[in-house]
């Protein structure tokens, strides 16, 4: 298992996908926010399978 | 002049609301729990309401529309198979598939020797449960998708595309059905997000409950470790999907975790340090959570005393609702305790005289909301439900 410690409401953290882009151009805070958006999705199917299906 | 639809809302939504503060509305509100109940009603199978989402939704609307309720919610048949047979899920029993059409699903637990979580793997589900969810038990509990190492299928792919897509479809669809539910009949949508308590969770979906009852013996620390690693998660699951007008609690669904379940020092040691900051923790953002006690908490009632005064709504399955009322109704508002075998098997008078009873010892100063104790399914027949209605309206007026 990988070593990261997940955070609630994360899959992949920001920190760690920032790292596998190439020097952002335009407003960093802009990717940030959208990938931690689309990222909850992920979390949130996941534990709904758990909680709620 | 007759209200319009929007004033109706307002009114029942103030009513519930008022009641849920622990205070006397105008009247007792109705906030039945109908699951496969408007399945009978509206002339359907439970496979088309568990199957077909949109027929469960339709027959939702059906009886909010034909009986005087304040709140309903939106499906309580909650679980659409569709989604379940997307991700291929072993754990359910889909009517019209596995069991007969007329009946509702079921969930279908594993012996223990098969349990979704290996008793060695406590310490895996504690350092990261999101990634023990995603790479150790979905792969157990769903027949298609493969753990890693394993060589990728095309089965394997569609289950989370399906599943993932399936999931918002619905989701979004659930959140169209309560706008119509408000504008075609002006009723209140019960309830918005869900809640497990972590030691449920780890009985239900992950270690059983026989593999749950022999880790309380043999690893207690353990459990309380993963207990405490589940906590944020379900927290977080819990607040994106509450209310965000904070008008209508959190459903917590409780299961196997009260006495005799468990003993009095693991409920004390484990499951309430657990579930109790959760509930506190949702209080403090400004939501209040349903206590669905399933089953019979009586012995638990002075620890949910504990709790912040109006932070939750106790209802009253096997619970004695009276007592639950001597203990908790200074409090906290009550709902339920009508018997559903009586909703089977009673007869009008008898349901009438139980919902008499129970609006004079517990709803005599406002903070109770009138209910089954449990889920109403196709066994209740429809003149005690009706019953149940009108005389709550005839007799539960302040």
């Amino acid at each position: 298992m990988e070593e990261i410690k997940r955070k609630p409401g994360v899959c992949i953290p920001w920190e760690e996908k920032v790292k596998e882009l190439p020097p952002l151009s335009g407003d960093p805070e802009l990717v940030r926010r959208v990938w931690e958006e689309v990222d909850f999705l992920g979390y949130l199917f996941i534990w709904h399978c758990l909680v709620s299906f | 002049m007759s209200k319009s639809k929007e004033e109706l809302y307002q009114e029942r939504l103030k009513r519930y609301t008022k009641a849920m503060q622990n205070e006397k509305p105008d009247m007792i509100p109705l906030r039945p729990f109908v699951a496969e109940f408007t399945a009978l009603y509206a002339g359907y199978t439970c496979q088309e309401v568990t199957h077909d989402y949109e027929k469960a939704f339709l027959a939702a609307r059906r009886c909010a529309a034909d009986f005087d309720w304040d709140a309903i919610v939106g499906n309580m048949v909650y679980v659409w198979t569709g989604l379940t047979q997307a991700i291929n899920l072993t754990y359910y029993a889909t009517p019209g598939i596995d069991i007969p059409p007329d009946v509702g699903f079921q969930y279908r637990e594993p012996p223990e020797e098969k349990a979704f979580m290996k008793p060695e793997e406590y310490d895996d589900l504690i350092k990261d449960p999101t990634d023990y969810l995603f790479n150790i038990w979905l792969p157990r509990v769903s027949q298609d998708i493969v753990p890693p190492g394993e060589p990728v299928t095309f089965r394997h792919n569609l289950a989370f595309l399906k599943g993932g897509m399936a999931m918002i479809q619905y989701f979004d669809a659930l959140g169209r059905q309560n706008q119509l539910l408000r504008e075609e009949t002006g009723t209140v949508s019960a309830i918005s997000g869900i809640l497990k308590a972590p030691l449920d969770i780890l009985a239900d979906k992950l270690r059983g409950y026989y593999g749950l009852a022999r880790d309380l013996m043999e690893r207690p620390d353990k459990v309380l470790a993963a207990c405490e690693a589940l906590m944020p998660h379900l927290f977080q699951v819990a607040l994106s999907g509450a209310d965000p007008e904070k008008n209508v609690p959190v459903a917590m669904w409780m299961h196997r975790t009260c006495v005799p379940f468990i003993s009095p020092q693991h409920f004390q040691d484990i499951y309430w340090p657990t579930t109790k900051p959760i509930l506190e923790e949702l209080w403090n953002n400004g939501h209040q959570t349903l206590l669905y006690a399933e089953g019979n908490w009586d012995f638990h009632l002075s620890a949910f005393r504990e709790l912040p005064a109006g932070s939750v709504i106790f209802h009253a399955d096997r619970s004695n609702i009276f007592e639950a009322h001597r203990i908790l109704g200074d409090r906290f508002c009550i709902s339920g305790g009508i018997p559903n075998t009586l909703l089977s098997i009673g007869t009008p008078e008898e349901v009438r005289d139980y919902c008499k009873k129970v609006i004079d010892e517990v709803a005599r100063d406002g903070g109770y909301i009138m209910d089954a104790s449990a889920i109403i399914q196709n066994d209740a027949r429809v003149e005690n439900v009706k019953v149940l209605t009108d005389f709550t309206r005839e007799y539960g007026q302040y």
